[in-house]
């Protein structure tokens, strides 16, 4: 494959798949003493980043509910079902859906991914889904 | 006026485009300060820098800009200096180190590999490998999902099992992809997934940690990883 950068140039429509990588921008990069560094108090990046704490009563309740429906949807003696599994994730793979992951962040990626995707083919974009790339590979 | 730098390359190599502007509102025209074979990459800096996002997109933008003609350290964004002259002062001080992090760097790029858990497939997972939760989520539901408590107590197990998953998942990425880059560092931790990975790369060894990423994802359905890239090397500059 050709290399591309993840952002060509300055259009608006470039941007989306720089929102994944912000935090490098903030976070890593050369720093040099003698020059300031602006202050990052209510940086507005830090919205989109906030972790679902998976220690939580929230977070307890709801895995107890999910694994509720999960059992149901398997069947009661097919609690291990890997191979319904399989498919399931494999499909919803390909539609590029992340909901339910662990992160709203991943949220926030797939939803700037729909964006860029509803732009249009020609728009080439560096930031791969590798579920996206599967498909394309098999097709 | 006070400037605001976005990233060093070396000195006559960086033919930026004339128009290209920068952080600012309206966005402040890009221009180099060089000196000692260098060139710093920078522009005015607005009277008040606060990390917006659009600024911080435009830092960005400049950072690539520059990537895509010449090997470049990208600055961390929000780096200003009192004067172009200090800048000249810092390229002088530093320029052996940062012609050699330049070299060294020449024909690499960054790639950054984020993991989370797909929930209802991680769930499905773990339940598999453990008989006794699966007997405690029988007894659940054969009690219509239980009481308040015992839904809370199950729900920390499973949760616990999700930590450790992670933690394995986590070992699986890193052992399968570091092999392939020439350098690897751990992405910072805000970044909402429970694994960030950043690679540096040679150019053409990129296509590889694609490949990979995506057989990882199809033999493990319960991860889902995201791969962004190729990037200005931001995590392996110093």
């Amino acid at each position: 494959m050709s290399v591309v950068p993840v952002q060509q140039g300055g259009g608006a429509g470039g941007t989306s798949g720089l929102y994944d990588v912000l935090e490098l921008v903030l976070d890593r990069g050369l720093v040099i003493d003698a020059f300031v560094r602006v202050s990052l108090v209510g940086i507005e990046i830090l919205k989109i980043d906030v972790r679902v704490v998976v220690a939580s009563v929230d977070t307890y309740l709801r895995f107890a509910e999910a694994c509720n429906r999960l059992d149901l949807e398997a069947g009661p003696h097919k609690s291990a079902g890997l191979p319904e599994l399989v498919g399931d994730v494999t499909e919803s793979g390909a539609r590029g859906k992340t909901k339910g992951a662990l992160s709203g962040a991943a949220q926030t990626v797939s939803d700037a991914l729909h964006q860029v995707r509803g732009r249009g083919e020609g728009q080439e974009s560096g930031t791969r889904r590798s579920a996206s790339r599967k498909k394309e590979e098999s097709e | 006026m006070t400037t605001y730098v976005y990233g060093i390359t070396r000195a006559g190599r960086q033919d930026l485009p004339e128009d290209l502007t920068g952080i600012g509102d309206p966005p402040l025209p890009v221009r180099t300060v060089t000196g000692s074979g260098l060139a710093a990459v920078v522009s005015d800096c607005p009277q008040e820098l606060r990390p917006k996002r659009r600024d911080l997109i435009a830092h960005q933008q400049v950072v690539t800009e520059i990537g895509r003609r010449a090997p470049v350290l990208p600055m961390r964004f929000g780096s200003v200096s009192d004067s172009d002259d200090e800048v000249r002062d810092v390229l002088a001080e530093h320029a052996g180190r940062y012609e050699k992090q330049l070299e060294e760097l020449a024909g690499r790029v960054e790639y950054n590999v984020k993991v989370v858990h797909r929930e209802d497939a991680v769930l499905h997972r773990v339940l598999a490998e453990d008989a006794g939760l699966r007997t405690l989520a029988e007894a659940n539901r054969a009690s219509g999902g239980g009481s308040y408590e015992q839904r809370l107590r199950f729900g920390e197990m499973v949760a616990e099992r999700v930590r450790e998953r992670e933690d394995r998942d986590a070992e699986l990425v890193r052992e399968t992809l570091a092999p392939l880059a020439e350098k690897t560092r751990t992405g910072p931790e805000n970044a909402g997934c429970f694994l960030s990975l950043s690679f540096l790369v040679d150019e053409s060894a990129a296509r590889r940690l694609l490949t990979e990423t995506g057989r990882l994802e199809k033999e493990n359905p319960h991860v889902a990883l995201s791969v962004h890239g190729p990037l200005p090397p931001y995590s392996f500059v110093e």
